[in-house]
């Protein structure tokens, strides 16, 4: 079969991938979020796989017995580190979300980035150059405002 | 044209990485700190699951801002929120399942969460993951009956607490002119309940810190006001 | 020397405490925060005499390294962590609502940002750089401003994914080497990292601390975030959390990649950083967004100055990221006022007459004129450069140079039009007394510095070149190896 440290270096560099695809391509807040989660999942997946040998058991001392070929434990604890803080920055994340909904009725990023950018320039008190990138929404509503 | 320049950029990339992944070697390099804190462990620090000696002792400063990290977001998640109006209308209840299988699960819960955190220094597990544990015991009965709302004083109160217990156990150590965050207390029988000196003491602050923070803010956003 | 711990820890325990503290008084829970920070402070300046010539470090947790994590404490990494310190507490948040939420944040951002300097364990740095992010996020969001939510959800994107991929290049350093501790990967790096997988997790640890270093191209969060963010924040940010991202990877190009492709591709990114940079300021139509767009064009300079190889380039890093840190926090805490289209600020001088000489001072030591600081710190960099005698690095000089001409002009377009004589419109209301007192602090320390040039100019050569120096790192932390 399939020699396991390909698949599993394999499956690492393609969940990072996948992430950031997930990020670059997508439109969507919340698939933003999902992408940076995948590409933290593969990161950390490599992140672990670095000192991985097969056949090595886990670095447990069980019932007196010490297992002779042992698992490298360093990775075990720095993943687990990074798994928190990914789950720290995802909540905070959401958070933002819920708030960029709740401000903008959108959560379309190119809309909430023209949208921004022209409450940015509103308050500085400047106009905006008009760009043909925007969205129709917000095109629209420009030409309304300028009508 | 942004989406044919991403894929490029993602082709690109890709071509990149199987480059990288051709030039690895694969288990060739020994694992310098692996090995070393692999031999030294059992008499060093004297826990029976050397991933814990690494989380709590050779590595806890890692571990203490992975909890600061916690608490920031918890705060910052806090602050991005904001306060609720005092007249929001609540969530109504759910339905007798989820209630019945809420009061059921606590218990449960709460059991197996303590249960992880007491053992982390002999069996995979410890505060982290006991610690989501209880903050899911915490927050299904929120789910359940949303008009009886947690208490967030009681949270915060805890929460700040256990993490106040992390950082004066590791200056305690300083007393004594050691260094920040060294292991105290007698080690013990490895693989008793009691062994390894002060790291399940540590293990508990980390899992009530956790599951507290958790808890508190699932509950904040659950309770921020539903957009209409 | 293990009290030196205590710049981490003492924020973060009053930070852990500060909501119960604020439940028996708020008034405790005010002065709290900026008490601790004072206290960080002389700790950490009680430090400096006692460093001298050799570095420490300390093994927390009594282990050895590489089993343990141990600080490294030189000169240059005290002084930055100082200036977290300082930094913090100058630029106090004092604005906003939920201003609890905002001093445990601010004490966060002191402690962490020290312990990012401090740090001598890879993936330590990585955790203190995500715990920098997370309270950055927070702080920035504080005025709840649809703008800034979205500014911040953006901002948080970018920054994630530079730190998955920073995180990325650790594991492919920890699979080549088999450690984490700078000083063994120093040790190990000319036969272990200098390949392409090496070369490779350089670039990604460069991409992923470089967003915060305002690096291209990860840098397009700049305007908008310190548009919308509190003006304190923004200074910080610009001030302080870009050195110590910098800091890091001057750090990493010191002890363990000496390949000159890395030196290549910092030049390149630095040029293209000044080149944008100083354009976008100069086209820049209101205050904030054009001191933010001035912040990379510096950034950029710094960039090709630390890809000089050797001890030169440490020092005129060295220059211009203090120079820096000094006028950027104070052009913020100027903008506090100023904030808003450039139109507006015609006639300024009238209602802040010191604001405008500080604005004039801070100017002309940021476009390099003699005897101000910041002329020499660019001389410095422009010296090397030349002497380097290599095609990109004579580009970069000419890149530099086209900057602070650029600089001259939107700087002094901002400054002269404070005096203009306008009777239609009202000038910006005058500047609050503390950001004034703050600003002219920090406008102060840059006259006497211009006065003190020669013995600075000293020092901070010998900080730079113990920073610089690769075998005293490697001795003083003294890792074990393996059997």
């Amino acid at each position: 079969m399939l020699d396991t440290g390909l698949v599993l270096y394999s499956a690492a560099f393609g969940l990072i991938l996948i992430g950031i695809a997930g990020i670059v391509l997508s439109a969507h807040l919340v698939r933003i979020i999902f992408g940076v989660a995948l590409l933290e999942a593969g990161a950390n997946l490599l992140l672990l796989l670095a000192t991985w040998r097969e056949g090595a058991s886990a670095p447990i001392i069980v019932a007196g017995r010490v297992p002779e070929f042992m698992a490298d434990p360093v990775p075990q604890a720095l993943v687990l580190t990074a798994i928190v803080i990914g789950v720290g920055i995802l909540a905070l994340a959401l958070s933002l979300a819920l708030r960029v909904q709740r401000a903008y009725g959108t959560l379309d990023m190119h809309e909430v980035r023209q949208r921004m950018e022209q409450e940015i320039a509103d308050q500085a008190g400047i106009d905006m150059p008009a760009s043909s990138h925007a969205p129709a929404a917000v095109q629209a509503a420009r030409q309304e405002g300028s009508a | 044209m942004r989406r044919l320049s991403s894929a490029l950029f993602l082709l690109g990339l890709g071509l990149l990485i199987a480059a990288i992944f051709k030039g690895m070697e694969f288990g060739t390099v020994a694992p310098i700190a692996g090995q070393l804190i692999n031999s030294a462990a059992a008499e060093q620090v004297g826990a029976a699951n050397f991933v814990t000696s690494v989380v709590l002792g050779y590595r806890g400063f890692d571990t203490l801002l992975e909890l600061t990290i916690l608490f920031t977001a918890a705060t910052a998640g806090g602050l991005v929120l904001g306060k609720r109006a005092p007249n929001a209308k609540r969530d109504p209840d759910a339905g007798f399942i989820l209630q019945a299988g809420a009061d059921l699960l606590f218990p449960l819960l709460v059991v197996v969460g303590v249960y992880i955190i007491l053992h982390g220094h002999l069996t995979p597990g410890g505060g982290f993951q006991g610690g989501v544990i209880l903050a899911s015991a915490f927050f299904i009965p929120m789910l359940a009956r949303p008009g009886t709302p947690m208490s967030h004083t009681a949270v915060s109160t805890i929460e700040g607490l256990a993490g106040a217990c992390f950082i004066f156990i590791g200056l305690l150590a300083m007393f004594d002119g050691e260094a920040f965050l060294t292991p105290l207390m007698d080690k013990g029988e490895l693989g008793a309940l009691l062994s390894a000196g002060s790291l399940p003491l540590l293990y508990l602050a980390v899992g009530l810190k956790v599951g507290s923070e958790l808890a508190g803010l699932l509950a904040h956003l659950s309770e921020s006001e539903a957009v209409d | 020397m293990n009290q030196l711990a205590l710049l981490v820890a003492l924020p973060l325990i009053t930070a852990f405490l500060l909501p119960v503290i604020n439940r028996v008084s708020t008034f405790a829970a005010r002065w709290t925060g900026p008490l601790v920070l004072v206290i960080t402070s002389a700790i950490g300046i009680s430090f400096w005499p006692q460093l001298g010539d050799s570095a420490v470090a300390i093994e927390l947790g009594g282990f050895r390294p590489p089993l343990g994590i141990t600080l490294y404490a030189d000169k240059m990494a005290l002084l930055f962590a100082l200036a977290t310190s300082i930094g913090t507490l100058l630029l106090w948040p004092s604005r906003g609502e939920d201003k609890l939420r905002q001093s445990t944040l601010a004490l966060i951002l002191a402690g962490s940002g020290s312990g990012l300097a401090l740090s001598g364990d890879l993936f330590n740095i990585y955790v203190f750089y995500e715990l920098v992010a997370v309270v950055s996020y927070g702080l920035i969001a504080a005025r709840s401003t649809a703008g800034s939510f979205a500014a911040t959800v953006r901002y948080l994107i970018v920054s994630s994914f530079g730190a998955a991929l920073a995180l990325t290049g650790i594991a492919l350093v920890y699979q080549a080497t088999g450690t984490l501790n700078l000083a063994q990967l120093s040790q190990l790096a000319p036969t272990h990292l200098n390949n392409l997988q090496g070369l490779a997790a350089f670039v990604l640890m460069l991409i992923g601390f470089g967003v915060k270093a305002e690096l291209f191209p990860v840098n397009t969060w700049v305007p908008e975030v310190y548009a919308t963010a509190p003006t304190r924040i923004s200074g910080l940010l610009a001030g302080v959390v870009s050195k110590l991202a910098l800091l890091i990877i001057v750090r990493l190009l010191v002890l363990i990649f000496h390949q000159p492709e890395a030196l290549t591709v910092m030049l390149v990114l630095g040029i293209l950083g000044v080149v944008t940079g100083e354009l976008a300021a100069w086209r820049a139509r209101d205050f904030n967004r054009m001191i933010a767009f001035s912040s990379i064009g510096q950034l950029g300079i710094m960039f090709i100055a630390f890809s000089i190889p050797g001890e030169a380039g440490v020092f005129a890093g060295l220059a211009v990221a203090l120079h820096h840190l000094v006028v950027k926090p104070a052009m913020f805490l100027l903008a506090e006022r100023w904030q808003g289209s450039l139109a507006n600020l015609a006639g300024a001088a009238r209602t802040s007459p010191l604001g405008a000489a500080l604005f004039i001072l801070l100017a002309l030591s940021l476009i390099g004129v003699p005897p101000l600081p910041g002329f020499w710190a660019k001389l410095l960099v422009m010296i090397n450069l030349v002497a380097q005698e290599n095609s990109l690095y004579m580009l970069g000089a000419w890149v530099i140079m086209g900057g602070a001409a650029l600089e001259a002009n939107y700087l002094f377009r901002v400054a002269s039009s404070f005096y203009h004589r306008t009777d239609e419109q009202t000038p910006p209301a005058a500047h609050r007394p503390g950001d004034l007192a703050t600003a002219s602090l920090l406008g102060a320390g840059l006259v006497a510095s211009a006065f003190l040039i020669m013995p600075l100019a000293d020092e901070i050569e010998g900080v730079a070149s113990q920073a610089a120096d690769k075998n005293h790192y490697v001795q003083t932390v003294n890792p074990e190896q393996l059997p």
